[in-house]
C-alpha cells in the first residue's frame, strides 16, 4: 500500500466522524469518541505494511517523502491524538460544563472529530519535502488548533487563548510565507533536495551574497520557533496553555512541537549541510537555543499553577532540542544524529508529558483547580497516583535512571562531540546545565507539595478508569525506557 | 513604466498606514480597500492580470464589503473602545519595525538587481507545442505565448493541475498534492466556525436537532 494512504484513511475517519456527529441518532458522544479512538488505533495497522510511493508520480515525488523520519513522526503523531484523546474522555465533565447547554454533551462532537484532522496534517507535516507542502499541512494543524484552543466558549479563559493564539499564530504565518518568498527569490524553487543543491554552489551569486538566504532562513525560522515554542516566539505558550481545555494544551505541547521539529529538520537540514551557510546557521540556531533555554527555566520557577508551569517546561524542553538542532552531526557507527536526538527527546517527552497531563486531569476532575496548591498532600489523598506523578516530574527534570534522562543525556551528548570543532557551542552548554539545575527546583516543588504540604481537604482522589490505566502504563514506559531505550532505537535505527 | 509603480505602490502604502493610524473602524476598513487597489494595480503591472483582478473581487470586492458590514452590524464606539497605549509599548512598537526596515533595506541594497530581463516567452511557448495536433490548431497557451503576451488564466489551470509537454510522456507536475490538503484545510475551518458559533434551539427532547 503507497504511504499517501495514511492520511487518506486519517481524513476519511475524520468525515466519518463528522457524520456520525451530525446524523447519528444517539445524543451522547459515546460513539464519536469510541470510533475515533479506535479508528486511529487501526491506522497503525496499515502504517507497518506502508512502501514508498512509486517515482514515477513526479507530483507525489515533488511534495511527497516516505522516509524513516517521515514514520517516526506519523507514529508519534497518531499515539499522540490516542492519548489525547483517551483524556479528553476523562476531561469531558469539564469541557461539558463550558460548551453549548453546560452539563450535557450537546456540542461536544467535533472535539472529538477535530484532533483526528490535527493529525492528518501533521502526518503530512511529517513527509512534507517541499516548502508549498510545508506551508499547507501547518496551516491545517494551526488552524485546527485555533478551534480546539477556543473551544470551551462559555470560558473566558478559552476563549482569550483562542484569540491570542490566532492573532499569533497569523503573524507567524506571515513571517512564514513571506520567509518562503524569499528562499524562492533566491534560489528559484521551493524544493528542499533543490535548494540544498542552490545553496551549496560556491561558483554562485548566492555563494558570493548570503545575505537574502540568510534574510529569508530567519523569517522561516522565526515562523518554526513559534511552532515549537522557542524564544523570541514564545510568549503565547503560557497564556495560550493555560486557557486551553488540558487536552488540547497537551496535544498543542507534543503532537503540535513535534510536527514542528521534523518541519524544522527538514528546513534545517540543506543550510547545515551546505559549506557557505553551515557556520552562520549554527549561530542562530544556538542563540535561539540559549535564548529559549534560560526563558524557559527561569521563568517557570515563579510559577504557582501546574498547567503556567508545563507550559513554561515545553518551552524549556525545546531549548534542549534546539541545542541537539545547532550540534548538527549527520551520524555515524559511533554516535547517533541530530536526527536521532531528537527524535528520541520527542518520544521519550511525549511518554512523559502526556502522563503529566493525565495526571493534571485526573487532580482537575477532583478540585476543579489547575494550580500547584490543589496537589497538596497528594501523597495522602492518593498514595499510588503521587508515586506516579513523582516519577514523571522527576522524569521530566531528567533525573537518572528516567526516560527523561536518556533525552537529554543524548542531547547534550551531541552537543559536547560537536564542541570540539564549533568553540561557540560550549556557551550553549553551559545555559544548558543551568537549565537542567533551575528545573529541578520547579519540578520538585511540586513533589514537595505533595508529599510535605497539607491537604485541603482529605477527600478521596478518584482516578477514572481510563486515566488509571493509562497513567500507569506511561509511568511505567518511563522508568522503562530510562534504562533500556532501545524500543526506540530500533524504530530510528540506531 | 516606473511611474505607475511607484504611484500605486505608494497608494497601497499609504492605505495601509491609514488603517493602523485611524481610530474609527469604518475609516479604517476603507483605507485597507485603498491599500488592496494599489496592490492589484501592481499585480497588473507585472503582467498578472488573474491575480490583480481577483485582488479587486474577491479581497477589496466581497471580503472588506463583509468586514464593513461587520463592524456596522457591531456598531463599535470607536474612539473610546481605545485606551492609549504607555509610551514604553510605542516605543517597543517603533524600534522593532524600525530595525527590521533597516535590515530589509541592508539586504535588499546589498542584492544586485540588475535590469530586468524580459520572460522568455518563445521557449515557454515550446514547452506547449502538441506534436498530436495541426500546426495551426495549437492550444490557446501556445497561441498567446507565441503573440508574447502571458495567457494568464489558462496558464494558472495548468500550472495547479499539471500538464503535458511537447513529450507526451512527461507530465509536467502541478500542485493537486498540496490543493487536497487545503480542501481539508477548509472543511476543518467550516466545522470550526459551525462548533464555535452555532446555537441550538432549546428542545424538550434533548434532540441534537440545530
Amino acid at each position: 500500500m503507497p504511504a499517501y494512504w495514511l492520511e487518506a484513511t486519517v481524513v476519511i475517519l475524520g468525515l466519518i466522524l463528522l457524520l456520525i456527529e451530525a446524523f447519528g441518532k444517539s445524543v451522547s458522544r459515546e460513539l464519536v469518541r469510541r470510533v475515533s479512538i479506535g479508528g486511529l488505533a487501526f491506522t497503525l495497522v496499515p502504517l507497518y505494511f506502508a512502501v514508498t510511493p512509486p517515482t514515477d508520480n513526479a507530483e507525489l515525488a515533488r511534495f511527497y517523502i516516505y522516509d524513516n523520519w517521515a514514520v517516526f513522526f506519523k507514529i508519534l503523531a497518531i499515539v499522540a491524538t490516542i492519548l489525547v484523546l483517551l483524556m479528553a474522555y476523562d476531561y469531558r465533565k469539564v469541557l461539558n460544563q463550558f460548551t453549548e447547554e453546560p452539563g450535557t454533551d450537546h456540542g461536544t462532537g467535533e472535539f472529538y472529530a477535530l484532533p483526528v484532522f490535527a493529525c492528518a496534517g501533521m502526518m503530512w507535516m511529517a513527509s512534507a519535502r517541499d516548502l508549498v507542502s510545508i506551508f499547507v499541512s501547518l496551516e491545517l494543524v494551526t488552524i485546527t488548533f485555533y478551534i480546539l484552543v477556543a473551544y470551551m466558549r462559555r470560558q473566558v479563559g478559552s476563549l482569550e487563548a483562542g484569540v491570542k493564539y490566532l492573532i499569533l499564530g497569523a503573524l507567524s504565518t506571515g513571517f512564514l510565507v513571506y520567509g518562503i518568498a524569499w528562499i524562492y527569490g533566491v534560489t528559484h524553487t521551493t524544493n528542499l533536495a533543490e535548494i540544498g543543491i542552490a545553496i551549496s554552489d560556491p561558483d554562485s551569486a548566492l555563494a558570493a551574497n548570503p545575505s537574502p538566504l540568510f534574510f529569508g532562513l530567519s523569517l522561516m525560522l522565526l515562523s518554526l520557533a513559534f511552532k515549537i515554542g522557542a524564544a523570541p516566539m514564545h510568549l503565547w505558550i503560557p497564556d495560550v496553555y493555560q486557557g486551553a481545555p488540558t487536552p488540547i494544551t497537551a496535544f498543542l505541547s507534543v503532537g503540535s512541537k513535534a510536527a514542528g521539529f521534523i518541519v524544522a529538520l527538514r528546513i534545517l537540514e540543506p543550510f547545515f549541510n551546505s559549506e557557505i551557510t553551515k557556520s552562520q546557521t549554527t549561530l542562530i540556531v544556538l542563540i535561539m537555543a540559549g535564548l529559549t533555554l534560560l526563558v524557559g527555566n527561569l521563568a517557570a520557577l515563579g510559577q504557582t499553577n501546574f498547567k503556567r508551569l508545563l507550559a513554561y517546561s515545553s518551552i524549556a524542553h525545546a531549548g534542549f532540542l534546539l541545542l541537539a538542532i545547532a550540534a548538527w552531526h549527520p551520524g555515524d557507527a559511533g554516535s547517533l544524529s541530530t536526527h536521532q536526538v531528537v527524535s528520541l527527546y520527542l518520544a521519550t517527552y511525549l511518554v512523559i508529558t502526556l502522563g503529566a497531563f493525565f495526571v493534571l486531569v485526573v487532580v482537575r476532575n477532583a478540585d476543579d483547580s489547575d494550580e500547584i496548591s490543589a496537589f497538596d498532600g497528594l501523597g495522602r489523598r492518593n498514595p499510588s497516583l503521587a508515586v506516579c506523578a513523582t516519577i514523571l516530574l522527576s522524569a521530566l527534570a531528567g533525573l537518572p535512571l528516567t526516560a527523561g534522562f536518556i533525552g537529554k543525556f543524548f542531547a547534550f551528548q551531541l552537543a559536547i562531540s560537536s564542541a570540539s570543532a564549533n568553540k561557540v557551542l560550549w556557551l550553549g552548554i553551559g545555559i544548558g546545565f543551568i537549565g537542567v539545575a533551575a528545573s529541578f527546583y520547579y519540578y520538585l516543588k511540586v513533589v514537595r507539595a505533595i508529599y510535605w504540604r497539607e491537604p485541603a481537604h482529605e477527600k478521596e482522589l478518584p482516578v477514572p478508569r481510563i486515566s488509571r490505566f493509562v497513567i500507569l502504563s506511561l509511568t511505567a514506559l518511563t522508568i522503562l525506557l530510562g534504562f533500556w531505550p532501545n524500543p526506540i532505537l530500533w524504530l530510528i535505527g540506531g | 513604466m516606473p511611474v505607475f509603480f511607484y504611484a500605486f505602490a505608494a497608494v497601497s502604502v499609504i492605505g495601509a498606514i491609514a488603517l493602523v493610524c485611524f481610530r474609527n473602524p469604518v475609516s479604517s476598513a476603507i483605507s485597507m480597500v485603498g491599500s488592496f487597489v494599489g496592490l492589484a494595480a501592481l499585480f497588473i503591472g507585472l503582467n498578472a492580470y488573474f491575480v490583480g483582478i481577483i485582488q479587486i473581487l474577491v479581497y477589496a470586492g466581497a471580503i472588506m464589503v463583509l468586514f464593513l458590514f461587520i463592524i456596522m452590524l457591531l456598531d463599535l464606539k470607536a474612539p473610546s473602545a481605545f485606551k492609549r497605549s504607555s509610551p514604553l509599548i510605542l516605543v517597543g512598537g517603533l524600534i522593532i519595525p524600525f530595525s527590521f526596515v533597516i535590515q530589509l533595506s541592508t539586504v535588499l541594497s546589498e542584492v544586485r538587481g540588475g535590469d530586468p530581463k524580459a520572460l522568455p516567452l518563445q521557449d515557454a511557448a515550446e514547452s506547449f507545442y502538441d506534436h498530436e495536433r495541426d500546426p495551426d490548431n495549437q492550444s490557446e497557451i501556445y497561441n498567446s505565448l507565441q503573440k508574447k503576451s502571458l495567457p494568464d488564466v489558462n496558464l494558472i489551470g495548468l500550472t495547479l493541475f499539471g500538464h503535458k509537454g511537447d513529450n507526451a510522456s512527461i507530465r509536467t507536475p502541478g500542485y493537486n498534492f498540496p490543493l487536497q490538503i487545503i480542501g481539508v484545510l477548509l472543511l476543518v475551518a467550516t466545522v470550526g466556525v459551525v462548533a464555535l458559533s452555532l446555537k441550538r434551539k432549546q428542545s424538550k427532547s434533548g434532540g441534537p436537532e440545530s
